[in-house]
């Protein structure tokens, strides 16, 4: 990664009337990178991408593209285009005038347009035939492409994308997803992208930002997310996880106040007076068989089974709560709802996370 | 939103607040002259004085005239309510075949030039050997005020469920309880709306009743005759005290409306 | 049901149907009758001439006819001109101010528009409310602008304004707040975004609102009468004196006649492609 940042946001802060949407940000942002801003709605990830590109104004702070400042500019003159939620095609035009619109407005002959608009259509696997169609006539999927098409064409700096497959169903949603992370490849521009589906965020993205109440709570790797969340919010933010309370006692051993969680000795060591949770993801939890042994061990009774498709998953009531467990169909068990069960995990699989007496990371 | 700039937005909220002045500021100058003693009207205004008004309330020419307005403005208002319902229902609720040709027919007479219109009923009344009086004009102004009630009840059509007439018609209703029990009451603000209009377009219209009164003359069409024959304070206070009345009406028309708005 | 629903399409259509068959359309008819009977008759039993359009042509009544239809055009455009501002502010920028307008712009509609004109002609002669007030506190005075044509447009501007605002307004408000923004976003000037984004898709209210005020601007006579001072004469005007002091009902019929399909001529193209179930609610 370049050593000067490409895009840097420096102590941005949002206002809107007495709510602050967005908190002293900092954000630097990389030449060709897929960053992917996550948080639940409200949370300032689209407040974000709004000043980013032009539609509102920073209240403080600034945002430098390569150096130079463009929280002053106008959003028509900045090197950065949005695909809209809506994607706010322009209705009254064919495909082809859509794709053309940016070109049209830098006063790029109509035949050049032309080639260029039908290389785009290409790039996204249009067909030319869908030059001169109507935006009505395109379906869901189809619509998405267009926008993209159109945004290439500008030739922005960055493209940033607001959600726009909220609306798709689920499949197509999976397909665009891919297509997304190729398209990024294949044109090397910078993406930024806001959702509030972490999922979503971990099949395409180089970095993943979590935002909470208008400010960043972790922005790091994928990989990173997902092994080493910084906060209960970010552990939680993604799918199913099982989080157990823990304290350090005065001799250095775990204390559980939620209920107690056998420990091989010297498997963890907690210091004196540390409060946080212990996490342990659901595939990572085993059933064990009589003498079968693990770092940590839980017993409880096997409450529920749910069948997702390739996963099986099982809730298990113990003395910490019930306990999600997670494993492939194939090796599904045959005990029966009702059965005692014993569960244990490995020191490897479980992730520490600090937060203060209160609660809060 | 960036879109629209501070001075942008209060230059467009100073443009409406003018162009609202301007609108009214006829109706200042009536209610001015309507007040002023002097027999010929000059600004600035000297003197002031009730007695125009009071002659005009107190004069039995002014009475027939009001009555009058008002036979035409109760008729007009009652019928057009009436085929303004069936109308809507037709233009939004029901689909039936000549359905888009009849909405667009509907909006001939709102486009139509009143002047010619009344005209044309004028020449026609006369072919029937129906001589023009009051009740003529009731079906002059019928023509024009209608069509605007049936648009009018028809909004309200539109915003409401079909699955609810579905829902009580699954429950055993017939066709006419369905009407009169889901379909009149989710109706019925649309309706007064339109009725409210229907009247004060009928009590303000002069084009139409011009010609198709005859020896009636209402209110707007006999200060017309005066305006274009020389000015007298009669004019003035007639006119402010027509404003009045349906000003008090819209009034009524507005608490009602409130009034009707818990059983929406 | 499907059956029973158009049966009761076609009943709920029969009052305001027979309404207007029996007090439009045969009257339209009657007069396209007249429009094409010999000078000065009262029945249609004759046999059928153009002496009417002869004498519209000879007397020079065309003349007025195409003064209405100047006098229209300007009206239009200069409504269309001042109305888009405040109209963009309904449909975007105010809020509850497009409320307090939408109703002072109603009210004002159901005061006759006769007494409204004698306002103006109040507010406007010499020693009327602008001249004698300015004269009195400013010692600043002005010829009346009475009695002239551009009093005439300037009377139907304000009689016809809401007709041109509200379609335009609700044109407006057709248009996408992220078309506009994904205009500006992809380079476009505040120009660019008006001329190739806003109005074409605001462009039904536009042509609503445009159609509207010709053609009740067209027809309009009380604004020549009550602001022009019989100065002008419009084509409105040659219709009633023929209808009444003349008594030339196929003149007057003629006279209608031509602009009935002058103006139905304009207003048929755009009106049957209106899609009115999209303008006025949901589409079903």
């Amino acid at each position: 990664m370049a050593a000067k940042p490409f895009v840097q946001i420096e102590n941005v802060t949002k206002r809107f009337g007495r709510f602050t949407a967005l908190d002293r940000i900092n954000l630097d942002i990389s030449e060709g990178e897929f960053l992917t801003i996550v948080g639940p709605s409200g949370s300032g990830k689209s407040t974000l991408i709004r000043l980013l590109v032009g539609i509102d104004d920073v209240t403080e702070g600034t945002i430098s593209l390569n150096g130079t400042r463009i929280d002053t500019m106008p959003a028509n003159k900045r090197p950065t285009c949005m695909v809209f939620q809506s994607l706010a095609l322009f209705p009254h035009m064919t495909v082809g005038q859509n794709i053309e619109f940016p070109l049209k407005l830098r006063g790029v002959a109509p035949a050049d347009r032309r080639t260029r608009a039908i290389e785009l259509l290409a790039l996204l696997r249009l067909p030319e035939s869908y030059y001169g169609k109507r935006i009505s006539q395109c379906s869901g999927g189809e619509r998405q492409r267009v926008a993209l098409a159109r945004a290439l064409a500008f030739d922005p700096q960055i493209i940033v994308f607001d959600e726009p497959l909220s609306a798709l169903d689920y499949r197509l949603r999976k397909t665009l997803e891919k297509e997304l992370k190729d398209l990024h490849a294949r044109t090397g521009k910078t993406f930024v992208y806001i959702t509030h589906s972490l999922e979503e965020a971990m099949v395409m993205s180089d970095r993943i930002a979590i935002m909470r109440s208008g400010r960043f709570e972790q922005i790091a790797t994928a990989e990173e997310i997902y092994s080493r969340p910084i906060s209960r919010f970010v552990a939680s933010f993604m799918g199913e996880v099982n989080l157990f309370p823990v304290t350090g006692r005065a001799d250095g051993t775990p204390d559980w106040p939620a209920g107690a969680i056998g420990a091989r000795p010297g498997a963890l060591a907690v210091a004196p007076g540390w409060t946080g949770v212990l996490m342990v993801r659901p595939e990572l939890v085993r059933f064990l068989d009589a003498g079968q042994a693990a770092d940590f061990t839980l017993s409880g009774t096997l409450t529920a089974e749910y069948a997702l498709g390739s996963r099986i998953q099982y809730s298990v009531d113990t003395a910490a709560g019930l306990v999600t467990v997670e494993r492939p169909f194939e090796t599904r068990l045959t005990a029966p709802v009702g059965t005692p069960v014993t569960l244990g995990w490995d020191r490897a699989a479980v992730h520490l996370i600090a937060e203060a007496a209160d609660g809060t990371a | 939103m960036r879109q629209v700039s501070r001075s942008t937005r209060i230059a467009l909220y100073l443009y409406g607040a003018v162009i609202l002045s301007l609108l009214y500021l006829p109706l200042v100058s009536v209610g001015f002259a309507s007040v002023s003693k002097a027999r010929y009207l000059s600004f600035p205004i000297k003197r002031y004085t009730s007695e125009w008004m009071t002659a005009a309330v107190t004069s039995p020419t002014v009475h027939e005239l009001v009555l009058t307005s008002l036979k035409i403005a109760v008729s007009v208002t009652i019928l057009s309510m009436v085929i303004g319902f069936f109308g809507a229902l037709a233009f939004a609720r029901f689909q039936w075949r000549y359905r888009g040709l009849f909405q667009k027919i509907i909006l001939l007479p709102i486009f139509f030039p009143q002047t010619v219109l009344g005209l044309a009923l004028l020449i026609w009344f006369s072919a029937l050997g129906i001589t023009p009086s009051w009740k003529t004009a009731v079906v002059a102004h019928l023509v024009w005020i209608a069509p605007i009630t049936t648009l009018i009840i028809a909004i309200r059509a539109y915003a409401f469920d079909p699955a609810l007439e579905e829902a009580a018609r699954d429950m055993g209703a017939s066709t006419l309880t369905v009407l009169r029990e889901i379909t009149l009451p989710l109706l019925m603000p649309g309706i007064v709306s339109a009725g409210l209009f229907a009247f004060l377009l009928s009590w303000g219209n002069f084009p139409l009743s011009l010609f198709t009164t005859g020896v009636d003359a209402t209110l707007p069409k006999w200060l017309y005759s005066r305006m274009v024959s020389g000015y007298t304070p009669q004019i003035p206070a007639l006119g402010v005290l027509s404003v009045i009345g349906s000003t008090l009406l819209v009034a009524v028309g507005l608490v009602l409306m409130r009034w009707m708005r818990p059983r929406d | 049901m499907e059956r029973l629903e158009r049966r009761l399409g076609l009943l709920s259509a029969l009052p305001i149907g027979i309404l207007l068959l029996l007090s439009f359309v045969m009257p339209l008819l009657l007069v396209a009758g007249f429009a094409v009977m010999p000078q000065k008759v009262f029945e249609l039993a004759h046999l059928p001439d153009f002496s009417s359009f002869a004498v519209i042509w000879e007397q020079g009544y065309y003349k007025s006819l195409l003064r209405s239809l100047g006098l229209a055009f300007l009206t239009t455009v200069i409504l269309f001109l001042v109305s888009w501002p405040l109209a963009y502010g309904m449909a975007k920028v105010f809020g509850r101010f497009t409320l307090v307008i939408t109703i002072l712009v109603v009210l004002i509609l159901f005061v006759s528009e006769n007494i409204r004109l004698f306002g103006w002609s109040l507010s406007l002669m010499k020693g009327g409310l602008l001249e004698g007030y300015l004269r009195a506190w400013f010692g600043f005075s002005f010829e009346t602008p009475l009695y002239d044509w551009p009093v005439i447009v300037f009377g139907m501007c304000y009689v016809y304004f809401p007709f041109m605002l509200f379609p335009l307004a609700q044109g407006i408000s057709l248009v996408p707040d992220d078309a506009r923004l994904a205009a500006s976003d992809l380079g476009a000037s505040p120009a660019r975004i008006l001329f190739e984004i806003e109005m074409p898709l605001a462009a039904p209210g536009i042509m609503v609102g445009c159609l509207l005020t010709f053609v009740l601007s067209a027809g309009a006579v009380a604004e020549a009468k009550l602001l022009g001072g019989r100065s002008v004469i419009v084509l409105t005007d040659d219709v009633e004196s023929a209808f009444t002091f003349g008594q030339n009902w196929p003149l007057g019929s003629a006279l209608s006649l031509t602009l009935i399909v002058i103006v139905a001529l304009l207003a048929l193209v755009p009106i049957s492609r209106i899609d009115l179930d999209a303008i006025m609610g949901r589409k079903r």
